[in-house]
């Protein structure tokens, strides 16, 4: 019976997902389309909108029968563009980048850009392919987002934890962050470590929750020694939040 | 120089560059699984080891291969022995 409800919620989480992206598509369509007739860079701005409010309509319209995302804002509605450092358990993660409603793309990790459908759309708003670009390359092009206003977005653990524990972060986006001057947003994901599990199914529905914390200036940031000791310090400020987040969830599940 | 020397002048570099703590320090600790560095920290690793040993270590291939901490020290105990001067030179 449970395993019943459980298929039952996958499918129905996906068909909610395919019938919204289709709607969405159709009407994207047509802005697509003006897109194509844009300059690059004003085309990767109007795509990177396409994009977000994809995102947003997957979250707060497709699937808000069965899962709840909450947004907090510890930045105090902070608008300069910097680089948003996340923690990494679903592959829900990338989707809830839009609950923050600016214009920003993502670092990721080669696979997501070779995707048929989804990776043209990266590819066309500038995101970057952490596997594939260098570092001076991924400098220039990040000094130039910032300038233009466009955040960057980004999972240092490079892969999935799957639960509540963080795994090492990778030093490349904090040696950038330090390289071109960026202040970063540590941000917290929780309660999305099952939705959906490893094998892409959703095994309950629930509540998520995202929190942006107040940002760290580059002063702040430039104090560090080394890259390694960036990342560490901002991993746990993450860790921290996490698990005050953890204990919170939970108690509202309890309730 | 001295195993227990090259084991002070190594560890002061993960203290001061990665802030690690002497505790977390032991021979048997891999460098990217236990201290979670990488490949970009392994960078900062090495102009950390050469600015203290003042040893060129770019072209060095065995640098390549170390794993853990006992690697380091050891390969530094066999780059001691081929530069006898580098005492001198940190000295100096």
């Amino acid at each position: 019976m449970i395993q019943l409800k459980r298929i039952s919620l996958t499918f129905f989480i996906y068909l909610s997902m395919l019938f919204w992206t289709v709607l969405y598509c159709s009407v994207a369509i047509w802005v697509y389309l003006v897109a194509l007739f844009c300059p690059k860079r004003i085309s990767g701005q109007i795509m990177r909108y396409v994009i977000l409010y994809y995102g947003q309509t997957m979250i707060h319209i497709a699937i808000r029968p069965f899962i709840v995302a909450k947004y907090e804002d510890l930045a105090g509605g902070d608008t300069r563009a910097g680089i948003y450092i996340f923690n990494h358990r679903s592959a829900s993660d990338p989707f809830l980048m839009s609950i923050f409603g600016i214009s920003a793309i993502q670092l990721v990790n080669g696979w997501p850009m070779r995707l048929p459908f989804f990776g043209y759309f990266a590819r066309s708003c500038e995101y970057i392919d952490a596997t594939k670009i260098d570092y001076e390359s991924a400098k220039a092009h990040i000094t130039s987002l910032l300038k233009r206003g466009v955040s960057v977005m980004a999972f240092p653990e490079g892969t999935r934890s799957d639960g509540r524990v963080m795994n090492h972060f990778h030093s490349g986006i904090f040696k950038l962050a330090m390289d071109t001057g960026a202040l970063i947003y540590p941000c917290a994901i929780v309660g999305n470590e099952y939705l959906p599990d490893r094998k892409f199914r959703f095994p309950q529905g629930g509540k998520i929750m995202v929190r942006r914390l107040k940002a760290i200036e580059n002063d702040e940031i430039m104090q560090c020694p080394t890259a390694f000791v960036l990342k560490n310090k901002i991993k746990d400020i993450i860790q921290q939040e996490t698990a005050k987040m953890d204990k919170l969830i939970d108690h509202e599940n309890q309730i | 120089m001295t195993r227990e020397k090259i084991i002070e002048l190594v560890n002061s570099i993960f203290i001061e560059q990665f802030e690690l703590s002497q505790e977390e320090l032991t021979p048997d600790k891999k460098i990217f699984e236990d201290l979670g560095l990488d490949s970009l920290d392994i960078v900062d690793l090495i102009t950390g080891l050469q600015r203290k040993f003042k040893i060129p270590l770019r072209q060095n291939e065995q640098i390549r291969q170390i794993r853990t901490l006992d690697d380091i020290y050891t390969l530094f105990e066999k780059l001691a022995l081929e530069n006898p001067d580098i005492a001198e030179k940190i000295i100096n």
